[in-house]
């Protein structure tokens, strides 16, 4: 009978899978800041109920949000090309990571929205009239009044937000991006085994994520998180 | 040169879409029943503490809510390709890894993450029932069922409801994974017909269009259901 599993090859796939990890965290990271930036905006539109800016971001985050990440790299990485180039401009020669990127900020912007437009609709109402009474102006009340409660509010499901991303992250491979997941092809090409470079990213996306889950552990204890929703998403 | 869109096509990838519904509705209801079930069994094993069986799911849950659906769908495939020549070899089987059903393994994989989620779901709808209640319900002399029965269950409801609402359209979502393990379903269904024309666009924008519709419905399903048995006090069980 034939081995199904190497263990030397599963330990040699480790430092192989490690050497791409970057790409993986890149994509975390710009996906999550510029995610927020978008993410915030949008709540604000919504929050603020600015006409037609409204209704569309709406219908933004609903369509976002009801597809699964792997439909939208590619209608990303297939259709901003085609939009584009219907204004003349020619983005065929883009690298791929831009189109994964561009799509997981969207992804990302879209639940960081929600998480933002109920993190301040969180705070109670009262709590804004009583800082306009002691005279505060608009931006006074929110950065010093709505956001800090608002951040302990939006903590918990901040970090499953995250958590989903990093694990969401492992799909960039099929447009072609080499990170964590993509290096497992290069690998097996050579090997002609893959499950042992596979069960490999396994534990690394597990010690990520544990490692990620735990600093959420402690912010939300250092903020004194209490609205807690562990398990919404995914 | 303009933007081209074959909204012609578009449509008739809708429908084509349309037809591949029972199949994402097969990737999704058969692990969420499925998940529910045994979700539930370990649920209840880790909240009455059962010797060793806790330990081990404990470890089970929190290991594979860290690994991405992505990896464990490919290496639950990558097994069962790799060890079923040999296995039916064993048994007996006239069956070799070409004759596996790929729809049955995506099944199963969708099956073992639904069940780690749910589990978790049902530990926190059971955990957030006053354990008081527990209490007076042994008080009473109920037995252990009794008690889950028809005290815990109905007070848990509430909470599980949502909770449950969104793993379903994360299983909806997820469903679409099951195109990388070269299972024939939405999204794989609707590019096929793509394949000629080059046209995948459309395809991939028909496909998403259907996912969008079906999460919209549970969504509002979900919030029907939560009116029913009462979310936020509404129904005066809590």
């Amino acid at each position: 009978m034939e081995n199904i599993f190497l263990f030397s090859l599963f330990m040699d796939s480790f430092p192989k899978l490690l050497s791409r990890l970057h790409i993986t965290l890149y994509i975390v990271v710009i996906a999550l800041f510029f995610g927020m930036v978008l993410g915030t905006y949008i709540a604000v539109v919504r929050l603020q109920k600015i006409p037609i800016l409204s209704q569309l971001a709406t219908l933004y985050v609903s369509f976002v949000r009801g597809i699964p990440i792997l439909v939208l790299l590619y209608i990303v990485y297939i259709g901003l090309p085609l939009v584009v180039g219907a204004f003349g401009v020619n983005i065929n020669r883009w690298d791929t990571m831009i189109f994964v990127m561009i799509a997981y900020i969207i992804n990302t912007s879209a639940f960081l929205s929600e998480i933002v437009r109920s993190a301040v609709a969180g705070v109670d109402r009262g709590q804004t009239e009583a800082a306009y009474s002691v005279g505060m102006t608009g931006w006074q009340t929110f950065s010093r009044i709505i956001a800090p409660q608002a951040i302990q509010i939006a903590m918990p499901a901040l970090g499953n937000t995250i958590v989903s991303l990093l694990k969401d992250t492992s799909l960039a491979y099929t447009l072609g991006v080499i990170d964590l997941v993509g290096v497992i092809k290069a690998i097996s090409s050579n090997t002609y085994r893959s499950l042992e470079a596979y069960a490999a990213a396994a534990i690394i996306f597990f010690v990520l994520s544990s490692i990620l889950e735990q600093v959420f552990i402690w912010g939300e204890r250092k903020l004194g998180s209490t609205n807690k929703i562990t398990i919404s998403g995914r | 040169m303009g933007f081209q869109f074959d909204v012609g096509f578009f449509v008739y990838e809708i429908g084509i879409g349309i037809k591949y519904i029972p199949i994402v509705l097969l990737l999704s209801v058969v692990p969420l029943i499925l998940g529910l079930l045994f979700g539930s069994g370990i649920a209840i094993i880790r909240l009455f503490k059962v010797r060793v069986l806790a330990q081990i799911f404990t470890v089970i849950v929190v290991f594979l809510r860290g690994v991405p659906l992505l990896l464990q769908l490919t290496i639950l495939y990558l097994m069962v390709t790799l060890s079923f020549d040999s296995f039916a070899k064993t048994v007996g089987l006239a069956m070799t890894a070409k004759d596996i059903s790929y729809t049955l393994v995506a099944v199963v994989g969708l099956s073992i993450n639904a069940t780690v989620y749910l589990s978790e779901v049902v530990r926190t709808a059971l955990q957030s029932v006053n354990s008081g209640q527990y209490e007076a319900a042994y008080s009473v002399g109920m037995t252990s069922w009794q008690m889950l029965k028809r005290i815990v269950f109905p007070q848990a409801m509430p909470v599980a409801i949502p909770l449950i609402g969104s793993n379903f359209i994360e299983l909806i979502k997820g469903s679409a994974i099951a195109s990388l393990i070269s299972v024939v379903e939405l999204i794989n269904g609707t590019l096929f017909e793509a394949n000629g024309n080059y046209k995948f666009l459309e395809a991939y924008l028909a496909a998403a269009v259907i996912y969008w519709t079906l999460c919209i419905m549970i969504e509002r399903m979900v919030a029907f259901l939560e009116i029913k048995v009462g979310v936020d006090g509404k129904g005066g069980i809590v």
